[in-house]
């Protein structure tokens, strides 16, 4: 372990506080992941001899990657259980390569955009439904992307929201203003 | 083609790459792929509650079309 061998110098102060070491900008870093990530789902689409367009983007300060192909639900799965799967593979897969943890986003054939638009969509009636009766709304269970989803949402309407009990049962509550 | 996939996986999460060797193996009841590893790269494989053996299971499955099961080994020095 080895690493961070790199002295600490007064250049450092010229970075941005944001991650250890200060070594790079968090940008730079973040585009280093999504090729590191892009290698490792590459090869993996070789083996098993699938088409897909891989995109490379920084979103939110996370590393996001999308796939397209169109031929590949399977990697999906019914409830984007592949998906994440792969997801967590692939943040592994950047954190020993570069030694940090990662939190990149990765998105199969529009699987994640097209439930990020549903759940914006659910967001807005609650929020409508709490603005009109003054009484706070529990949602149903959900993970951690799709509660973000919420939330954000929730934040960019003007209400509060915050989440109750333990996953896999993990809850958005909105709140009235 | 799967058990390649599944060496894919696995080299680019562990320190060892080099150690990695995949086995299949053929029964009655489907296919297991032994994946031995290097000891210091056991808990790795498997994870925070055996979450990346679950994903590494997940994902090899979805790529068969049918479930494959993985078994994590720790490699020993009798290699």
């Amino acid at each position: 372990m080895s690493e961070n061998e790199t002295t600490t110098t007064a250049v450092e102060e010229l970075e941005p506080a944001k991650g250890e070491g200060g070594k790079k900008s968090l940008i730079s870093r973040l585009e280093e992941e999504g090729d590191v990530a892009a290698d490792y789902l590459e090869a993996l689409l070789d083996i098993v001899d699938l088409d897909g367009d891989i995109d490379i983007d920084v979103e939110n300060d996370r590393a996001s990657l999308a796939i397209a192909g169109g031929k590949l639900s399977h990697l999906v799965g019914e409830r984007g259980e592949v998906l994440d799967a792969l997801q967590e593979l692939t943040r592994l897969a950047v954190q020993t390569s570069l030694g940090e943890r990662s939190r990149l986003m990765l998105d199969i054939d529009n699987f994640r955009s097209a439930k990020k638009e549903e759940l914006a969509k659910l967001a807005h009636e609650v929020a409508d439904e709490v603005k009109s009766t003054g009484q706070s709304v529990k949602l149903r269970p959900m993970n951690a992307f799709e509660r973000k989803v919420v939330h954000d949402t929730i934040q960019e309407i003007g209400l509060t929201s915050e989440s109750e009990g333990e996953d896999p049962n993990r809850c958005v509550v909105v709140l009235p203003a | 083609m799967i058990d390649e996939a599944l060496e894919h996986l696995v080299k680019g999460i562990v320190d060892n790459p080099g150690d990695v060797v995949i086995t299949e193996k053929t029964h009655r009841r489907g296919t297991t792929l032994e994946v031995r590893v290097h000891p210091d790269d056991i808990g790795k494989v498997i994870g925070r509650n055996g979450r990346t053996a679950r994903a590494l299971r997940t994902v090899v499955s979805a790529i068969a079309g049918r479930s494959i099961r993985v078994d994590l080994i720790e490699a020993d020095e009798a290699r």
